[in-house]
C-alpha cells in the first residue's frame, strides 16, 4: 500500500488546528453539562440538525433566498459604482457632484438605515436587493475612483503616444490598469452584502439564513439557530473562495 | 530623410495659481534628421521638460516646435517615448505590449505579431513573448520598451533617462544595443541624461543645459571613430577630451547653485 498517495489527515488537521481544538472543546464542555442546552447545544446535536435540515431542503431553500438578494443587489452595486467612481476620476463636474455624497455616505452604518428601507420598500425582496445596493455601493465606488485616480501617468502618455484616442483610453489603458482596485472595493463589497442580507432577513422575516436563525430564538430551538449559523459561514466562505478565484485568474498579471 | 526637429524660442513656465516657474527659457536649438543628441543639465534645470514638451505631453507657453515642417499637436505616432520606469502595461504579455502601437494602426493580426516578432527579436527577447512584466528584470523591461517603441516606427525617438534605473554593466550593454539600432533604423533620438560619459559615448552632440531657468548652454560635438570597441572609445583622447569639455560645462552650472 502507498501511503503517500492517501490523504495527508494530519497535515489537513494542521492548517485547521485551532479551529478542530475549540470544536472538541464545545462538544465535551456541553456534553459535560457545563453550559445550559438552551444557550449552547452540543455539536453533534447542531451537526444532526444541520444534516436534517439539508435532507428536507428547508436549508438549501433558506440559502437560495439569501443569496439570491444578496448577489443580485452586489452586482447592482457593482455596476453602478465602477461607473460613478470612474467617472468621479475621470471628470470634474463627476467629481464635484458625486464627492460629497460619497463623503456623506460611506461612513453611515448602513444597518441603522433598515427601518427607513422597510418603510419605504417594505419588507418583501426587492426591498433588501435595494438595501444590499446602496449598502455595497460606497466601498465599491471608492476603490474604483481611487484606483483610477492612482492610474501611472505614464501609462497614459505611452498610449497616447502610440495613438490611442482620448475616449478610447478608459477601455485600453485605464480600465485594466485600474481592475486590481476594482476587484479590491468587491472583495470588500462581499462579506458587507452579506451582514445586510442576514440582518435585514433577521428584522424583517420573508425567509432566507438570517430569518431561520432568528426563528430558532423565537421558537426556543437553539439548535437551529446554530445550523443556520453553519450554513451562513459556509456561504460567507464559499463566495470569498470563488472570488479569490476569480482575482487570480482575471489578474493573473499582478 | 525625415525626423528634424526645430525648437525656436521654447520658454515653459509651470503657473499653480499662487507662483510661476520657469523651467525652460529662451531656448533654440536644430536637431537634424538620424542625429543623435544627448541633453544632460543639472537635476531641476528643464531636461525632463524639453523632453515632454518633444513629446508632447506638454503645452509651450511660447515659442514652437517643429518636425519636419509641421509644429506638432500634441503627441504622435511620428515620436516614441521611452521612459526610466518603462511605463509598459502590466496586464499585457511582453508580445501584447510591442503589438500595442500596431493594433492602434489597424494592422492585421498576423501582420502585427511578425512586425512585433522582429523587434523582439533585435532585442534578444526571444522566448519571453508570454511572460508578464513582472516577470522581467529592470534590463529586460526597457528592452521591452524599446521594442515596443521601435514596432510601430516613430522617426523620432526620445528618450528620458531610460537606463537610469539599471546597474553599470547593463547599461553598457543596453547603451551598445541602442548604438547598433540607431544605426540601423535611421531614427533621430533625442537622449535625456545626468551621465556625461553615456552622453558623449552615444552621441552626434551634447547639449548642456544651463542651471534655472534652464536653456542652451554649450552644444559640443562629438567626432568619434564608431568603428573601434567600447574600450578603445573609451580610453582614446577625443573620447577623454571630448568628456572633459562637457563636463566642465556642466560642472560650472552645478557649481553656480551652490549656497555659500
Amino acid at each position: 500500500m502507498n501511503l503517500d498517495r492517501d490523504f495527508d489527515v494530519v497535515g489537513a488537521l494542521k492548517s485547521v488546528y485551532s479551529l478542530v481544538i475549540i470544536l472538541v472543546l464545545w462538544e465535551v464542555v456541553t456534553q459535560m453539562g457545563m453550559i445550559h442546552y438552551y444557550f449552547l447545544p452540543p455539536l453533534s446535536d447542531v451537526l444532526a440538525r444541520f444534516f436534517e435540515l439539508l435532507a428536507n431542503g428547508e436549508l438549501l431553500e433558506n440559502a437560495y433566498l439569501t443569496l439570491k438578494r444578496a448577489v443580485v443587489g452586489l452586482a447592482i452595486a457593482t455596476v453602478l459604482g465602477v461607473v460613478v467612481g470612474v467617472l468621479c476620476a475621470r471628470n470634474a463636474a463627476v467629481e464635484w457632484f458625486f464627492d460629497p455624497i460619497i463623503k456623506i455616505g460611506y461612513p453611515v452604518p448602513i444597518i441603522a438605515l433598515v427601518p427607513v428601507f422597510m418603510l419605504w420598500f417594505g419588507i418583501n425582496d426587492t426591498s433588501k436587493i435595494i438595501m444590499v445596493a446602496v449598502g455595497t455601493f460606497w466601498p465599491i465606488a471608492v476603490n474604483a475612483r481611487d484606483s483610477t485616480r492612482q492610474v501611472d501617468k505614464n501609462l497614459v502618455w505611452a498610449a497616447k503616444m502610440m495613438g490611442t484616442s482620448d475616449w478610447r483610453l478608459l477601455r485600453r489603458v485605464v480600465l485594466p490598469a485600474a481592475s486590481p482596485g476594482i476587484m479590491t472595493g468587491l472583495q470588500i463589497a462581499l462579506p458587507l452584502s452579506l451582514i445586510i442580507t442576514f440582518v435585514f432577513e433577521m428584522v424583517a422575516g420573508g425567509g432566507g439564513l438570517g430569518a431561520l436563525e432568528i426563528e430558532g430564538v423565537r421558537s426556543f430551538q437553539s439548535t437551529l439557530t446554530y445550523a443556520a449559523i453553519i450554513a451562513i459561514m459556509i456561504v460567507g466562505l464559499v463566495l470569498d473562495r470563488l472570488l479569490r478565484v476569480a482575482r487570480a485568474r482575471l489578474l493573473r498579471w499582478t | 530623410m525625415d525626423g528634424n526637429v526645430t525648437i525656436s524660442n521654447l520658454e515653459k513656465v509651470y503657473d499653480d495659481g499662487s507662483e510661476r516657474t520657469t523651467a525652460v527659457e529662451d531656448l533654440t536649438f536644430d536637431i537634424d534628421a538620424g542625429e543623435f543628441v544627448s541633453v544632460v543639465g543639472p537635476s531641476g534645470c528643464g531636461k525632463s521638460t524639453l523632453l515632454y514638451l518633444l513629446a508632447g505631453f506638454l503645452d509651450e507657453t511660447s515659442g514652437t516646435i517643429e518636425v519636419d515642417g509641421t509644429p506638432i499637436d500634441g503627441p504622435g505616432t511620428d515620436r516614441g517615448v521611452v521612459f526610466q520606469d518603462y511605463a509598459l502595461f502590466p496586464w499585457r504579455t511582453v508580445m501584447e505590449n510591442v503589438t500595442y502601437g500596431l493594433e492602434e494602426q489597424d494592422m492585421g493580426k498576423e501582420e502585427r505579431r511578425s512586425t512585433a516578432q522582429q523587434y523582439i527579436d533585435m532585442m534578444d527577447l526571444s522566448g519571453f513573448e508570454d511572460n508578464y512584466p513582472k516577470e522581467l528584470s529592470g534590463g529586460m523591461k526597457q528592452r521591452v520598451g524599446l521594442a515596443r517603441t521601435l514596432a510601430y516606427g516613430p522617426k523620432i525617438l526620445l528618450m528620458d533617462e531610460p537606463f537610469g534605473a539599471l546597474d553599470q554593466p547593463l547599461r553598457e550593454d543596453l547603451q551598445d544595443q541602442l548604438l547598433d539600432i540607431w544605426g540601423d533604423l535611421d531614427k533621430t533620438v533625442v537622449f535625456v541624461t545626468h551621465d556625461v560619459e553615456e552622453a558623449v559615448y552615444l552621441s552626434d552632440s551634447v547639449m548642456v543645459m544651463t542651471r534655472h531657468p534652464g536653456t542652451k548652454k554649450t552644444v559640443t560635438d562629438v567626432d568619434i571613430d564608431r568603428s573601434k570597441s567600447r574600450a578603445d572609445i573609451i580610453t582614446s583622447d577625443e573620447f577623454t577630451e571630448t568628456k572633459n569639455e562637457v563636463w566642465r560645462s556642466l560642472r560650472e552650472e552645478t557649481q553656480s547653485g551652490v549656497q555659500p
